[in-house]
């Protein structure tokens, strides 16, 4: 963990040092300036944020671009609903059922876990868009478009395989003594899931359902294709669908439905980067 | 507990394989939900790439052999749609993975809460919805206004406007840059956590040895980087294979097919012109090659492991 060897050079500055603060910086700078200037322009006004020569601060930092996205006629409250709902329940539902799964495949004491954990990896690598047009009309048949449900099962197809991969790494943590006391006492299986194996690896399910509603946060294609009226659509699809009317020029308030758009995934994402770190990296080190 | 500890290992012997179960209920859950929203549309995507299936058309889909995948291979758009989804996946994670390593082995030595703060920094990009990378770094390539450009003209580096996303030949470049902003912090997070899992001994050994920087990177650390390298990559190469939000939000695949993938190409297919026959074609197609690549893929993984 610690760097080896490092004589507390904090006050002797070689060269390489600085080189290193430089390369630093400039890593920082590609990575922050962006996200900068996306915050900048949603407090510019209309014309501020498409002048020629553009301005590194806003000269009359204004909120009015947040608040004319709760004016305009658009249910922007709406679409912040249903993405969270939508999103949230998707990583419930993989989690719950992919942990069961995850233990069974993790103790791989059935004939069929080889055969079962690769099908279910395949399932990963599919390209979704092979399975666009069939879900468009199973969820048609079943009349589940343009519904949250519809929403949640697409969201599943690529979240669930996730999880039960993910959830499985975790669970290989688990030194598999741990169980034993309980089973010498002759808890069945699933009671020992429940209250001693999901206890110790919260972190993990934490983690899990985080990437899956990340996962579902980003997905543009599904809600573009399976929700049809205006109030039940996705923040970031309504983004691509009013761009052309509603944000032709007002570049500030489609960055500051940008912003709100950001907002729940990095407050997700920084809340359990600690353990996501510590999740996704137990499983590609060791090799997955 | 520690008492227990010699008998619980001998219990845990695992029954021979003989006496093992075939099957697990604790996967069944799963494997049912797995059956419904994937196996049951793998399926239908079969069976609809041999009908003239077209969802505007009442009259029923008839069986049509073969004519879609004539007609797939005939089709220049395809063609280049596979080539730009190609250039576009490879291009991007191959450049992200290297950005990801140069940060990683650029801030491996800061330690502590330095090096968390930088960490948290340089993942921030990773955090931002893809949609909304598409917005900002179109905002930012705008010809008149946009910020990318007022730079290029003002520092001289210019003489006139670039037109990123509007050239056909520098819109897939355009569309990447963005990509590989978004997509390095994770080569970078998994990177620098494999650094830090290299043991200890190890770097040790080498700098007794003396071996220089280069050669400490080069010979001791790439190596054990290797196997986080390539399942980062494959998970990554896969997730850009489906990428649609950034193309979409950005150039809905334009200027003419300059960045359509297969996933905008395919999009539209079914969404626009409603060819459901046709779309799944190509999506049948897709699912082959793609099955090739991940086995070749697992190979080299399995032989590097050994």
């Amino acid at each position: 963990m610690n760097p080896p060897a490092q004589p507390s050079s904090a006050r002797r500055v070689s060269p390489g040092r600085v080189a290193q603060w430089v390369a630093i910086g400039f890593a920082l700078f590609w990575s922050l300036a962006p996200i900068y200037w996306m915050l900048s322009t949603s407090f510019k006004t209309e014309l501020e944020a498409t002048r020629l020569v553009p301005t590194l601060w806003p000269e009359a930092p204004t909120v009015a671009n947040y608040v004319g996205l709760a004016g305009t006629s658009l249910p922007f409250v709406a679409f912040f609903v249903n993405t969270v709902v939508s999103c949230l329940v998707t990583a419930v539902v993989c989690v719950v059922v992919a942990t069961p799964a995850a233990y069974a495949l993790s103790r791989a004491r059935f004939r069929l876990a080889g055969t079962v954990g690769y099908s279910i990896l395949a399932f990963r690598m599919l390209p979704m868009v092979v399975v666009l047009a069939p879900l468009y009309l199973l969820l048609l048949n079943a009349r589940l478009l343009d519904s949250v449900t519809g929403l949640v099962v697409g969201f599943t197809t690529f979240g669930l395989p996730f999880a039960v991969w993910m959830m499985k790494s975790f669970i290989d943590a688990v030194p598999i003594e741990i169980e034993e006391a309980a089973r010498v006492d002759g808890y069945p299986r699933w009671q020992i899931l429940l209250k001693v194996v999901v206890p110790l690896v919260l972190p993990g399910i934490l983690t899990t359902a985080t990437f899956v509603f990340m996962e579902a946060w980003n997905n543009l294609i599904y809600p573009l294709t399976f929700i049809t009226t205006m109030d039940r659509q996705t923040l970031p699809a309504a983004l691509v669908l009013t761009f052309t009317g509603q944000f032709k020029t007002d570049w500030g308030g489609m960055m500051a439905a940008a912003v709100i758009t950001t907002l729940p995934l990095m407050i997700a994402f920084f809340a359990v980067q600690r353990s996501m770190v510590r999740g996704l990296t137990s499983g590609a080190v060791a090799g997955a | 507990m520690a008492a227990q500890a010699p008998t619980a290992t001998q219990a845990r012997a695992r029954p021979r394989a003989g006496r093992e179960p075939w099957f697990d209920w604790m996967v069944v859950p799963t494997l049912v939900v797995m059956a419904v929203v994937v196996g049951y549309p793998i399926v239908y995507t079969m069976v609809l790439s041999v009908e003239d299936y077209n969802l505007l058309d009442f009259s029923p889909a008839n069986y049509i052999g073969t004519d879609n995948y004539a007609r797939l291979f005939a089709d220049p758009i395809f063609w280049q749609s596979l080539w730009n989804t190609a250039v576009y996946t490879f291009g991007s994670v191959g450049i992200a993975a290297l950005i990801g390593l140069a940060l990683a082995l650029l801030t491996e030595n800061l330690g502590g809460a330095r090096f968390r703060a930088v960490r948290a920094l340089l993942l921030t990009p990773w955090a931002v919805p893809f949609v909304v990378v598409a917005f900002l770094f179109r905002y930012m390539y705008m010809q008149n206004g946009g910020v990318i450009n007022a730079l290029l003209l003002s520092s001289g580096l210019a003489d006139a406007p670039v037109p990123w996303l509007n050239s056909a030949a520098l819109a897939l470049p355009a569309v990447m840059a963005a990509n590989i902003w978004a997509m390095a912090p994770f080569f970078f997070l998994l990177l620098s956590a494999a650094l830090s899992a290299i043991p200890n001994e190890v770097i040790e050994s080498a700098r007794v040895d003396r071996a220089g920087t280069w050669g400490m990177v080069w010979h001791i650390k790439l190596p054990f980087l290797r196997n986080p390298l390539l399942i980062s990559s494959l998970l990554m190469v896969i997730s850009n294979f489906n990428d649609f939000a950034k193309i979409w939000a950005m150039t809905q695949g334009g200027p003419g097919y300059s960045t359509s993938t297969l996933v905008v190409y395919v999009y539209r297919l079914a969404f626009e012109n409603f060819e459901f026959g046709y779309a799944s074609a190509i999506g049948v197609i897709w699912l082959m090659m793609l099955m090739v690549f991940a086995w070749f893929y697992m190979r080299a993984l399995r032989m590097e492991r050994r």
